[in-house]
Parts: C-alpha cells; sequence; structure tokens
C-alpha cells in the first residue's frame, strides 16, 4: 500500500547532473519528491513529522556527499538508496534512543548502504565538532569567521561590518579568533 | 603577534593559491625547513577543508529547508500515518506474512482435497462375471454339439458365464461366489469343449469364493496340478497374467501387480492392472513363474484396467474352512511348481487344461 508520489520526480540522471551543478531547483524537486515517501516510513515506524524532516535531510546529505565525491554509479534506482540510507540512519536512530520497533514496516526495496553510512559518519564528526567549536566560539567571534569563510566576505566588508577603525585591526581580530576556533576544533 | 598574523595570511593565500610563483617557491622553500611552518600549513589545510564541508552542510541544509518549507507536511502526514484500525495495521506490517498463510491454506485445501478425490475412489465395483447373449451362445453350444462326444444334458444356452479353476485332480473347481450365486444348475466346459454338470459344495461370501465339484459320470480325474498356490511374497510392480473366458474360448491377458490393496482399500484383494471383461471372474491369476497368487473377481468401473483379485491367502483359508469330510479328501495343493522356468506358452498349454468356463443357469 505505498501511497503514490504525487510531485512529479526528476530522473535519477537529472538529480545526479543537478547535484553536480549544484542546480537548486533540481534539490527542489527531488527534496519534494522522495520526502512523502520517507514521511510515510518514520510515521509508521515510531516516529514522528520532525523526525521525518532530520532523518531525510541526512539522507539527502548523504547522497550529495556521494555524489559530489564522484564515486556515484546509479546501481539501483535513486528511490531505493534514498529510502535504504533514511531507514539505516532511522534504524540506528531508534536503536540509541532504545525506542522499541517490534516489526519494521517497509515499503520499498532495500539495498545494502552499510559503507556510504560509514563514511557518512566520519564526516559528519567532523561537522559536529565544527558546530560545537563554532557554538563554543561566541560572538563575535563566530559571525567573523562565519562572513569571512562561509559567506566569503571580505576583509574590508568585515571591518566597515564590524566598525573596525582598519583593516589590520580586522585582521588582528579575525586572527584572535581564528586561532581560538582552532584550538576548539582540535582539541575536542 | 604581526609577524603571527602575517604568516596565517599566507598561508591562507598559499592553500587558496593566491600567492605569485616566486612567493609560492619562496613559501614551500620555508615550509621545507622549518617544521613549525609546515605543521601550521597542514593543520590550517585540514581546518579549511572541515570548514568547506561544513558550509556547504550548512548550505545544503538551508536549501532543504527552504525546499521543505513548500511542503504541506501537515496534510502529508494525515494521509501517511498509520491508520488508526487494528486490523489495517495488522495487514499493513504483515502483508507478506498474511500472503503467505494465504496462499498455504489455500495450497493445503487443494492438496487435501486432491488427495481425498485419489484415495476414494471414485468407480464402483463391476463384478465380471458374463451375461451370455443369445445368439453368442446359440453359436457356442452349436460349436459344443459338435465337438463333445458326449451328448449335453442340458441344451438350453446357460445365461450366465465365468471362469473356474481346478484346485484338485478329482474334479473340485474354485470360482467366485457371484458367478454361482443363486444358480439354478451349473456346468464347466473344459477347454476342448467337454461340459460337466457341477455343483456348488461351499460358498464364502465373505471373500466371494466359491469351489464346485464336478459330479458329472462322464468326468475322468485330471492329472496331477501344475500350479500351486503362492500366499507371499507378491509386489508391485509384479508381471501377472491370468487366464478366463470372456467368450467362448480361453483369452489370456497379462499386467502387473498395479496396488497391494484391492476397492477403497481392501487388504483381501490385490489391485492388478490387466484388462478384464465379463466372464473373467473366477479366472486364477497367476505370477510370472505359473504360482497362483490371486482369483479375479471384479473391476472398477470408470476406470480402465483397475482389475481386483481376491488374494491367494483367502483361498487357502476359504479352503482350510471348509471340513475335511464335506470335500470328501482333503483339498492339497501341489507343493511342487511344475510351471517354474517354463516360457509363458509352454505355461499355458499346461494351465488350460485347468481352467475352466463356469456355465451358470439362473
Amino acid at each position: 500500500m505505498s501511497n503514490k508520489l504525487s510531485s512529479s520526480v526528476p530522473t535519477d540522471r537529472e538529480v545526479v547532473l543537478g547535484i553536480l551543478n549544484d542546480s537548486e531547483d533540481t534539490l527542489n524537486k527531488l527534496y519534494t519528491g522522495y520526502f512523502p515517501m520517507v514521511l510515510q516510513f518514520i510515521l509508521n515506524n515510531n516516529g514522528d513529522e520532525d523526525d521525518a524532516k532530520d532523518v531525510y535531510q541526512e539522507g539527502i546529505i548523504v547522497l550529495y556527499n556521494k555524489i559530489k565525491g564522484g564515486n556515484f554509479e546509479l546501481s539501483s534506482k535513486l528511490k531505493t538508496y534514498i529510502y535504504s540510507v533514511c531507514r539505516r540512519i532511522w534504524l540506528k536512530k531508534l536503536s540509541q534512543e532504545s525506542r522499541k520497533t517490534n516489526n519494521i514496516s517497509d515499503f520499498e526495496d532495500i539495498m545494502a548502504v552499510e559503507v556510504d553510512l560509514e563514511q557518512h559518519e566520519e564526516k559528519d564528526q567532523q561537522f559536529d565538532k565544527m558546530n560545537d567549536a563554532l557554538l563554543h566560539l561566541g560572538e563575535p567571534c563566530k559571525t567573523i569567521i562565519q562572513d569571512f569563510y562561509i559567506n566569503g566576505l571580505s576583509m574590508q566588508d568585515i571591518c566597515e561590518k564590524f566598525g573596525y577603525t582598519n583593516t589590520d585591526n580586522a585582521k588582528t581580530q579575525k586572527y584572535k579568533c581564528l586561532q581560538r576556533l582552532k584550538k576548539l576544533f582540535f582539541q575536542v | 603577534m604581526r609577524n603571527e598574523i602575517e604568516l596565517e595570511g599566507i598561508i591562507e593565500d598559499y592553500l587558496n593559491g593566491k600567492l605569485s610563483e616566486t612567493e609560492r617557491v619562496a613559501f614551500e622553500q620555508l615550509r621545507k625547513t622549518d617544521p613549525v611552518v609546515d605543521h601550521k600549513v597542514v593543520a590550517h589545510k585540514v581546518f579549511l577543508e572541515s570548514m568547506g564541508d561544513y558550509a556547504n552542510i550548512m548550505d545544503l541544509k538551508a536549501k532543504m529547508d527552504r525546499a521543505h518549507a513548500e511542503i504541506d507536511v501537515d496534510t502529508l502526514t494525515e494521509t501517511l500515518r498509520p491508520h488508526p484500525s487494528y486490523f489495517v495495521n495488522i495487514w499493513r506490517k504483515n502483508k507478506a506474512a498474511i500472503g503467505v498463510a494465504a496462499s498455504f491454506i489455500l495450497l493445503t485445501i487443494v492438496t487435501v482435497y486432491s488427495i481425498q478425490q485419489n484415495t476414494k475412489q471414485i468407480g464402483s465395483v463391476e463384478l465380471v462375471s458374463r451375461e451370455l447373449t443369445k445368439i453368442k451362445n446359440s453359436q457356442s453350444s452349436l460349436i459344443r454339439i459338435i465337438n463333445s462326444k458326449n451328448t449335453p444334458k442340458d441344451v438350453k444356452p446357460a445365461n450366465f458365464g465365468g471362469t473356474g479353476f481346478a484346485l484338485t485332480a478329482n474334479g473340485y473347481l474354485l470360482t467366485n461366489l457371484h458367478v454361482v450365486d443363486g444358480a439354478d444348475s451349473v456346468y464347466v466346459q473344459d477347454n476342448k469343449g467337454e461340459s460337466y454338470k457341477a455343483k456348488v459344495v461351499r460358498t464364502d461370501s465373505q471373500y466371494d469364493l466359491a469351489i464346485l465339484k464336478i459330479i458329472d459320470p462322464s468326468f475322468s480325474p485330471l492329472s496331477n496340478l501344475p500350479y500351486r498356490l503362492k500366499q507371499n511374497g507378491i509386489g508391485m510392480g509384479d508381471v501377472v497374467y491370468t487366464f478366463g473366458f470372456p467368450k467362448d474360448d480361453t483369452v489370456f491377458g497379462q499386467g502387473y501387480v498395479s496396488s497391494k490393496t484391492g476397492y477403497n482399500g481392501d487388504t483381501t484383494q490385490y489391485q492388478v492392472a490387466i484388462p478384464v471383461n465379463p466372464g473373467n471372474s473366477g479366472g486364477p491369476l497367476f505370477d510370472h513363474q505359473g504360482n497362483i497368487i490371486g482369483v479375479i473377481s471384479a473391476k472398477e468401473k470408470q476406470v480402465d484396467g483397475a482389475t481386483f483379485a481376491v488374494k491367494s491367502k483367502y483361498i487357502q483359508e476359504a479352503l482350510n474352512s471348509i471340513p475335511n469330510d464335506s470335500l470328501g479328501k482333503k483339498v492339497a495343493f501341489n507343493k511342487r511348481n511344475s510351471l517354474q522356468g517354463l516360457s509363458r506358452n509352454k505355461q499355458l498349454e499346461k494351465i488350460q487344461d485347468y481352467v475352466f468356463m463356469i456355465k451358470v443357469y439362473k
């Protein structure tokens, strides 16, 4: 009794090409296309819609990293891959939270995705470390670092945004922040 | 401090590939000579990569959140959430198991049904005594008149016919009870066409057997019986043959034991695959060595080649139950089987003198 996915899902090739080209349109279509499938799985296996969102987004990240990593081969349907990854993630979460699922209700075919998920977990740890480090960094350092490294602002922009008298002061401030962040990041 | 900041800037420019060619060569030289600088470069590289990954994922998450906001999650949740009905849930969760169970039950029903169909033999038993037709009889009695040295005492055509075989040399014959049941008079005819009057001396309704005695004064005792009664050791697939009078001459029929039980599992009978016709009733059933292993008694209607024969064990029982004095002399089969090792047609040649057509007048 798999509910028919209403929205039009791009073909698997389109998705892969779209991800490689950073197409936000493809991402949107992909995201809306397969979300009901994962939502149905989570809802029927002791989860709610927020769980579904977290698990699904993590699943999409796994897919992204795999495609971006360049070693993605379409050995099965993308749908099966996403479903299997999300299923694995959710079952792991359930066991971590020791929430019980006696009988897993499945709605799709399943394939083996354990290797991909191990790689993903390593990356995820790095992500969490960075996230923690940034959280502990505090303001204004966090914003300065994010503006410079993530949002790609120049030192000149940062100088103006934060009202430093000259870029050297801004550079010094950024240097100090960076040192602290590195310390936090490598120490954890 | 100042130098540190500059070094950091240079490292970053170096990793981002922003240094000019000469600067790059000079910096790489510095890396080689100064391990502290080299370590800083490596550490910063790892850091930048992590930062890059972090940035990518944050970006992706932001995009996904935007996409998520487009989805009407509440409606979807409502349609996709587990059905409140207990039975629907059971069905959804155990679809496969229920399917397997259902097909198993279906299969079982079909199997049991077909087994019942098989074990319950549909056809009813048809006793293979022969109702002789007038025309055939008038012909056969003509032939008999020509061939016969004695004028038959009864010129009336017989109503019913069957087959019988000699139990003793002095004129005791065995046939089926249903052949002679209710008979006014019984005549037996040998293969030369001689008819002799006989009387029923013993019946056994349980095994459908009857013992006749030739009482005709013109009957001269036979020579020693060539066959003997074999009571056990008959298995499925053994080649067997019979000899009888479905018409006015002996007819040979060969087949094999197809089941060790008879109609509806009757253990007193064999089922043999031999085509028989009315008139074969009471005929002897021989194994390939010429031992008597049974008496043809019936066949199944609507089923081809399912013939039933009373087992020889019950022939012996029937014989044993007869008091010695009623037979006058103890009925004893030859211990020796002179047919053993002979070819089939030699066996038949010898046997045919001991197999009689039973003619019954009712």
